[in-house]
């Protein structure tokens, strides 16, 4: 009992000082457990006049507690737990964040001792989709018109959001679909659990996980049920939390992403074919950043980066143009190839493509993108991966060193790996075996491939640069 | 072949008169794709263990018929069947003898030994390697269904030297198959099975309801086509799509050309059973229209219908009703 004890402090110490991915537990049941036994410090109360009566018991109980509000309510949220709360955090769509600015320096001011972060509610419930689902008036029906799994990711919503804000760490929640009988009355599988602290931990964002009531009762009760299955939570929420040396996004597909219906969709269809690309800003456009990249999607208007996508192409990279209509200089140089809707352009030793029209399906865009680009310069493919989205990070500047891997089936899989780059040692970690087990990297033509024998549901590996053969002094990823 | 399906549909829960009953809904990432099996039963434990049964049903068979394990008895087969009769499990036996039966009634346009022209425009799909037209009459002279020899009650010869087998276009649907029967044994009567929208199988009806509502894939968005399911199963084929148009790639090959169909019909096709369905689908977008509205009246409580992107369709029926949802 004791060693367990010692355990959870332990694990409370390290949730305490990490930073990677951070999930706070929405909680709306009338009691809660002590911190410790959860091993999560942050909780957060969805914003309602009855909030207030659990912040002072839960802050005694070793937490800290984040009132979830409209903006419209954060002011009264902030003036009801100044003296208790953490923080407040502002539910805000991605269509409204423009205008919340204002709001957000107001409540700084006035409360400087309160956190405020911007929670973006419109997440999905990471999950592979089948074709059925329920509707509001008892109606199954179809979602997915696609080839293959349909996947519910969050990649796209984060990067956007880190993008826009990049001034804080993505924040971002979703609602539990509850289709049948059996969920309906017990909650998630354990499962569905696990993969949501997966997704946010693989794509380095926090989130705000909703907990099934049952098993907030559970927990708050110490009801053996409930800890079994916050057992197996603290083993994922330990592993993602984790710190580990600083990275960012590795990709070499830029995306101007301009408004945001239009451009959403694609950009969650190229996250779901695992092409990583990056969000930029009009700002980002310049030479000097847009070498990094072989591929330029431009949502927006064309118009004011003209010279920064002629220079883009004629240096050998692809640009394309979404239904970006206009006269262009490039429209003089010769056509390579015409099709129903779109137009290709050559420039210098790249090529402008302009599409005539919004993109109307996503999943067939984000097959031709990778059609389009250069096989030599494709980053990462995936085999018998149909189901599992792979994220890669790198050093400031240098090459990929970590990826990030998730499986929306939730069941091992026997996945194939090729990088690009020579990679000289491959160590594999997840949550349930901990770091790290090497796996054999074989070099093929400027690319590294390398198989995961037995992917659950998240994964990591670490990945060094270095010639065949050459040896190296074993590290500790932790 | 990989059956690329945009079907949609609508599973009517029961009517305000008469309550609910309770259902599970369950989804595996099987064959390449995503099964889902929802079963309406009061004892929600047993229709869980149930569909829990089914899916392990459904994997063992995905062991048995699969080509990309290369332990699967099907891999077993295309390496050492050629001029030698291999003892095969009595699925493998009996998926691969119904599929025989379709290369006939299609005149060798549906055809199972297609697989090493599948994989060559596969790859040319992925941009890996354009076929050269030396290749493709090589691997053409592979393909031919005659060539395959059944011996009941479970051996099989191929009698070719290249000839390799893909049950794509069809082992979905025998899994579906395989499925209905577990859930009946366990007294599930009111059930549907989804092979990743391609191949949809429907048990019983919704309670209430006198059958289970399918939308059919409409690539025009103006036709709406439905079909009312019970105790039958509908299937859908199409071409692989491309924002670039290209019609140099694609997964469903004719064996004829050795080219990949070019056609853009969407075709969905009605059958008593999950495999007649999966084959028929894949026949009628081979075979097009005029000969398929014929082919379909010669089986028994069959349907199809043919959409193009252009909202152009064509039916034909031995029974099953097909409704234009527009139209109504």
């Amino acid at each position: 009992m004791c060693i367990r004890k010692t355990i959870l402090v332990l694990l409370c110490v390290l949730l305490s000082t990490s930073a990677w991915s951070r999930v706070l537990l929405r909680w709306t049941y009338s009691q809660v457990p002590p911190a410790k036994t959860l091993g999560v410090n942050d909780l957060v109360f969805p914003w309602d006049s009855g909030a207030t009566s659990l912040l002072e018991s839960a802050r005694k109980q070793g937490y800290y507690v984040y009132l979830e509000a409209t903006p419209e309510q954060a002011f009264a949220a902030a003036e009801a737990g100044k003296n208790s709360a953490a923080g407040v955090l502002l539910k805000v769509s991605p269509s409204e964040q423009a205008d919340v600015d204002t709001v957000l320096r107001n409540l700084r001011s006035l409360y400087p001792k309160l956190t405020f972060l911007i929670l973006n509610p419109a997440g999905k419930q990471p999950q592979m989709r089948g074709t059925l689902v329920l509707s509001r008036n008892g109606i199954l029906e179809v979602s997915s018109p696609t080839a293959q799994p349909w996947l519910d990711i969050n990649l796209a919503l984060t990067r956007i959001a880190k993008a826009r804000r990049p001034d804080q760490d993505p924040l971002y929640s979703f609602q539990w679909e509850l289709i049948d009988s059996l969920q309906k009355l017990q909650g998630p599988n354990v499962e569905d659990y696990l993969l949501a602290v997966a997704e946010a931990g693989a794509f380095h964002a926090d989130l705000v996980l909703s907990l099934h009531e049952n098993s907030q009762k559970a927990l708050a009760q110490s009801d053996p049920d409930g800890i079994n299955l916050w057992k197996q939570m603290q083993r994922y929420l330990e592993f993602y939390s984790r710190r580990i040396p600083p990275v960012e996004p590795a990709a070499n597909i830029g995306v101007l992403a301009g408004d945001y219906k239009k451009s959403y969709e694609p950009i969650n269809l190229l996250a779901r074919h695992n092409l990583p690309f990056r969000i930029l800003r009009p700002s980002d456009l310049t030479a000097d950043r847009l070498k990094e990249f072989a591929m330029l999607i431009v949502f927006a208007s064309a118009m004011q980066n003209v010279k920064s996508i002629t220079d883009f192409a004629a240096r050998g990279g692809t640009a394309i143009l979404v239904d970006s209509p206009g006269s262009y200089a490039w429209q003089s140089a010769r056509r390579v190839q015409t099709g129903e809707r779109w137009v290709a352009y050559g420039v210098g030793r790249g090529r402008v493509i302009e599409l005539s029209e919004p993109v109307a399906d996503p999943e067939t865009f984000a097959q031709d993108i990778r059609r389009l680009m250069d096989k030599q310069k494709v980053l990462i493919s995936l085999w018998n991966a149909l189901t599992t989205v792979a994220v890669p990070y790198r050093e400031a500047h240098g090459g990929v060193t970590l990826l990030e891997l998730v499986n929306y089936a939730e069941e091992p899989l026997r996945v194939q790996v090729r990088i690009k780059g020579a990679f000289h040692s491959i160590r594999y970690e997840t949550p349930e075996r901990g770091c790290c087990e090497s796996l054999m990297p074989i070099a093929r033509n400027g690319f590294t491939e390398f198989v995961i024998p037995d992917f659950r549901i998240g994964g990591r590996v670490h990945l060094k640069e270095g010639r065949f053969g050459e040896r190296h002094a074993p590290t500790n990823a932790k | 072949m990989l059956c690329f399906v945009l079907v949609s549909f609508i599973l009517v829960s029961a009517t305000d008169s008469e309550p609910a009953t309770s259902f599970v809904h369950k989804k595996k990432y099987v064959m390449g794709t995503v099964f889902e099996i929802v079963a309406y039963e009061e004892s929600l434990a047993r229709a869980s263990d149930a569909i829990d049964k089914a899916f392990q049903e459904i994997v063992r068979l995905d062991e048995v018929m699969s080509n990309y394990n290369s332990a699967s008895a099907l891999s077993r087969l295309n390496r050492s069947a050629h001029f030698h009769a291999e003892v095969v499990p009595l699925d493998l036996y009996r998926v691969i003898e119904e599929s025989l039966v379709y290369s006939r009634l299609s005149d060798g346009k549906f055809d199972i030994s297609v697989g090493p022209l599948v994989n060559l425009w596969k790859a040319a799909m992925r941009e890996e390697h354009v076929p050269s037209s030396a290749e493709e009459e090589k691997l053409r002279r592979c393909v031919g269904y005659q060539n395959i020899a059944l011996f009941p009650p479970d051996r099989i010869e191929f009698r070719s030297a290249c000839l390799q087998i893909d049950l794509g276009a069809i082992g979905k649907g025998y899994a579906v198959d395989r499925a209905v029967e577990i859930l009946r044994s366990y007294g599930i009567e009111r059930a549907l099975i989804n092979a990743g929208g391609s191949t949809i199988y429907a048990m019983g009806s919704p309670p209430g309801q006198p059958a289970w509502l399918v939308h059919l894939r409409d690539p025009s968005k103006r036709i709406d086509p439905q079909v009312r399911l019970c105790d039958d199963s509908v299937s859908t084929s199409e071409q692989t799509p491309s924002l670039q148009g290209s019609n140099s790639a694609g997964h469903i090959v004719d064996p004829e050309t050795a080219t990949p169909s070019r056609t853009e019909f969407v075709v969905s096709a009605i059958a008593k059973t999950a495999t007649a369905s999966d084959a028929l689908s894949t026949t009628l977008l081979l075979i097009g229209p005029d000969k398929g509205k014929v082919l379909v009246k010669t089986i028994a409580d069959a349907a199809a219908i043919w959409v193009s992107p252009g909202g152009q369709s064509e039916t034909a029926s031995s029974g099953p009703q097909i409704l234009l949802g527009h139209g109504l």
